[in-house]
């Protein structure tokens, strides 16, 4: 398999040219990208919950008791889409307009892979590895995947337009389902090495199947994903059921012929980059040349082609000479979306690098460097740890870089290297807490955050299940809550805030009854409209702006 | 009284303690700012040091701790160089005459000295806090941890200042927190509680330094494997062998504490040393200010320092 930028014809992305010559023509689809967060309103457009066997079991949610209704998977033999949709969900079809109502049941949707889940002795998963623990659509925002703690993807597909319901897009239905990792035992250290999957990061689309790089603490693997809907059919020396046919009886000769079957998704792993980290893979970064791709670990960056497994070029390392003298780990690395010599990486110490790989081999040398300088007036003993960046994210247009530590989102400008040029407060109230939350190791939590299409919103995740999104251009903020109890399918998500001190006013939240398990840590934004996912341990919640 | 003042922003919900944190040059502040490095600094060795991972810790939050007991170390180092006269001296060197239990006494009662200097008496305790770890963690000899064990620990107050578990240790934090609101005197007051509370187990002082041996030494082996370079290990022992028993012990004796008989007195056991004069002491102790220590040697030279200290004793 060799990747080659190219053109492509199907669907709406013909007019696209893909290669790092150029950048990508064509706005993001209009809608409702530029109202910005303020001024629309968000929908829930479905909630679903990472199968597993186990979740069924789980003591740590709330145990859907409801009949699991199968049929929806692709696996099984509804091939229309009509069909697919009246046999999962079971609506009278005038409710599927949008204005109608919902149903009053909530059609959250309770998915498991295994066909038998009353015999749970045969899959000893443990009962944490649902949780999700990355999201990330594709460059169509047709496909949306989800790693988690088990090691497993699901890949959700978008429900296609069809004339008679038009408004009902934005839906996501199981597509695919894989094993990608399993757990390890590193001998050498008597070590386990975790299943988790840390990233996912989709190629762009270059032929009718779909391709994903997904990364454990140690290993890359690149998947892909492909339809299957005919067989072929009438060989000569195999009869129907597969068995060899005396050849003394065949007395005619024919052509097998493909005859359409049920479709059928199947996921297989193409390349293995294995035995390349010695510490946890935090990023993976595919470059826009989409022939190599880095992955970096906490003190070194390898760069790979995909072509070649059992080498890789490391191009960044920071290992001192003395480990003892350690004191700054790389967390996160991005490749420039258009410059394939470019890339950033952000460190524990609050800074962040650009590199150049055509000034040397080994980008040990920035050639940009970006830090603020620390303001005195909020020092504490938490300052450093607050400072480290959890993610470093490119805008579409690759003109800003946005990093995210614990208290704040920054977006700075790559031509201002001494401070960004703008910086939003997350969490604020929770800078007396510190303390605190650094005994309970929340202080550690990585968050990430995703840039809209436009560039002109960024999301990111807080504690008790509540997410931020910040306008760039009105300035405005809100927070939003991703929970099961208020939300109804098509139901409006309602601001929330959080109050420091003082009265409390209804419907506020006081600091003190935040509740810290629950943090939204990855969310995902469709790259062209204003969709998105996010994930609160082990439920993914998508949800829609809503379009009046 | 804490929290009113002008740098911290008023919520009579707040921790002042967790706030920002001022200058430590307010006098009533300093010692919940003492106290606050205090317990960030044992909570960072609990995280290091009691965590048994089936995986690999991470990297960046070993890094992140690391950095924190660096700068911690790095202020208390600060801290003890520029305050030449060093009051608290005088119940460390008490502690180092005295064996068992009474060192933990030690502490209570100079910190609840009313003024002279309350930041330095719980610097003092907080140098002491360092040390044993220090000496329990450096030596990586379990045959040598064995037999000093038991007396090197009980004499130095801190490991009253390890709680074992973690309970009792969010109760001293959560006593820590409510002490700010409050005067210095009940401040100092409450400080003796978690103190007092652990000192009490002072019989159970020599045990736990055993116990976190215990629980260090399978464990040792593991994270000296698990991170390349011996990372954790050694990296405490690089930064806390600077901070050896002699830099902060007899590098500027202050005599006149010596003479302070409220803070000699307090302890039953110090009594002992009233007959003793400050110059006598400091003949004793000068010939160890220029040694150099090795990490292993500390407990040695207690031994050896206590030997002049009798013959002083029955000298006079």
């Amino acid at each position: 398999m060799v990747l080659q930028p190219a053109e492509r014809h199907c669907g709406d992305w013909s007019h696209r040219r893909l290669g790092p010559w150029c950048s990508p023509t064509g706005s993001p689809a209009p809608l409702s990208c530029e109202t910005g967060c303020g001024e629309g309103t968000w929908i829930l457009v479905c909630r679903l919950l990472v199968p597993t066997q186990v979740s069924l079991l789980s003591m740590e949610e709330d145990i859907d008791t409801r009949k699991i209704n199968n049929s929806f998977l692709r696996d099984h033999s509804y091939a229309t889409e009509e069909h697919f949709r009246l046999a999962s969900f079971s609506l009278p079809s005038s409710l599927l307009h949008w204005s109608k109502p919902p149903p009053s049941r909530t059609w959250t949707v309770v998915m498991t892979y295994q066909q038998d889940y009353l015999s749970p002795c045969l899959y000893p998963l443990s009962a944490l590895s649902d949780i999700i623990s990355t999201v990330e659509f594709n460059h169509t925002g047709e496909l949306l995947a989800t790693g988690d703690k088990g090691g497993r993807v699901v890949i959700f597909q978008r429900e296609q337009e069809s004339k008679n319901q038009v408004h009902r897009r934005g839906e996501y239905n199981v597509y695919s389902t894989f094993q990608s990792h399993e757990p390890e035992f590193d001998y050498l250290k008597s070590l386990e090495i975790e299943e988790k999957i840390n990233k996912i990061r989709w190629l762009p689309q270059q032929n009718a199947a779909y391709f994903l790089l997904s990364t454990n603490d140690k290993t890359v693997k690149l998947w892909k994903v492909s339809e299957r809907d005919k067989r072929p059919e009438g060989y000569n020396l195999k009869d129907e059921e597969g068995r060899l046919r005396d050849p003394a009886t065949i007395t005619t000769l024919r052509v097998p012929v493909l005859r359409p079957m049920d479709l059928m998704v199947e996921a297989t792993p193409r390349r293995v980059f294995a035995n390349a980290h010695t510490y946890h893979i935090n990023s993976i970064s595919v470059n826009s040349d989409y022939e190599t791709y880095m992955s970096a670990d906490d003190l070194r960056i390898n760069l790979w082609n995909f072509e070649i497994t059992n080498q890789s070029f490391n191009i960044v390392d920071i290992k001192p000479a003395n480990m003892e003298e350690l004191t700054e780990v790389i967390t996160a690395a991005e490749f420039h979306p258009h410059h394939c010599n470019t890339f950033v990486y952000s460190s524990s110490k609050g800074t962040i690098r650009l590199c150049d790989m055509r000034a040397s081999a080994l980008c040990d040398r920035h050639t940009k460097f970006f830090e603020e300088p620390e303001d005195p007036s909020n020092r504490s003993f938490f300052s450093e740890i607050i400072s480290s960046i959890s993610d470093v994210k490119f805008s579409h247009s690759g003109r800003y870089i946005m990093t995210r530590d614990y208290l704040t989102v920054k977006v700075w400008d790559l031509n201002m290297e001494n401070r960004p040029i703008e910086t939003y407060q997350v969490h604020d109230y929770l800078r007396s807490k510190l303390c605190s939350l650094y005994e309970n190791d929340c202080i550690f939590d990585k968050f990430e955050c995703v840039w809209n299409g436009s560039d002109s919103v960024i999301m990111t995740g807080s504690y008790n299940n509540f997410f931020r999104m910040f306008d760039r251009n009105t300035k405005r903020d809100v927070t939003l809550e991703a929970s099961r109890e208020n939300s109804k399918p098509r139901a409006i998500l309602k601001p929330r805030k959080v109050c420091v001190g003082g009265k409390r006013r209804k419907d506020e939240i006081s600091v003190d009854s935040l509740d810290f398990s629950k943090k939204i840590l990855h969310t995902a934004w469709h790259p062209s409209e204003n969709i998105i996912a996010v994930a609160a341990t082990n439920n993914l919640y998508i949800f829609q702006d809503k379009v009046n | 009284m804490l929290g009113k003042g002008g740098k911290r922003k008023f919520d009579e919900h707040e921790d002042g303690l967790e706030g920002k944190i001022v200058s430590p040059s307010d006098g009533p502040s300093k010692v919940s700012y003492t106290l606050q490095r205090q317990t960030i600094f044992n909570i960072s060795l609990m995280k290091l040091y009691n965590h048994r991972p089936l995986t690999e810790p991470s990297l960046q939050k070993t890094v992140l701790i690391n950095n924190m007991l660096r700068r911690i170390q790095e202020e208390l180092k600060q801290e003890g160089s520029l305050r030449p006269a060093f009051p608290a001296s005088a119940p460390p060197a008490a502690a180092a005459a005295d064996p068992l239990g009474s060192s933990s006494r030690e502490a209570p009662p100079a910190f609840s000295q009313p003024a002279p200097a309350p930041c330095e008496l719980g610097g003092a305790a907080a140098l002491e806090a360092c040390l044993t770890p220090a000496s329990l963690l450096e030596d990586d000899d379990p045959d040598t941890f064995c037999t000093s064990s038991p007396a090197a620990p009980a004499r130095l107050a801190p490991p009253a200042l390890l709680p074992p578990e973690k309970d009792s240790f969010s109760s001293a934090l959560d006593e820590i927190e409510e002490l700010c609101p409050t005067s210095t005197s009940t401040e100092a007051a409450e400080a003796d509680g978690p103190k007092g509370d652990s000192s009490s187990g002072g019989p159970g002082a020599p045990q736990r330094p055993e116990g976190l041996q215990e629980g260090g030494r399978p464990e040792d082996p593991k994270l000296m494997d698990s991170l390349p370079g011996n990372f954790e290990i050694t990296a405490s022992t690089g930064f806390l062998t600077d901070l050896t028993l002699d830099d902060i012990l007899f590098a500027d004796i202050d005599t006149s504490m010596y003479d302070f008989d409220p803070c000699t007195s307090a302890s039953g056991t110090a009594s002992k040393m009233s007959p003793v004069s400050a110059d006598d002491l400091l003949k004793t102790l000068a010939p160890y200010s220029s040694q150099p220590v090795a990490p292993s040697q500390p407990f040695k030279m207690d031994l050896t320092e206590l030997d002049h200290i009798m013959e002083v004793l029955v000298g006079s």
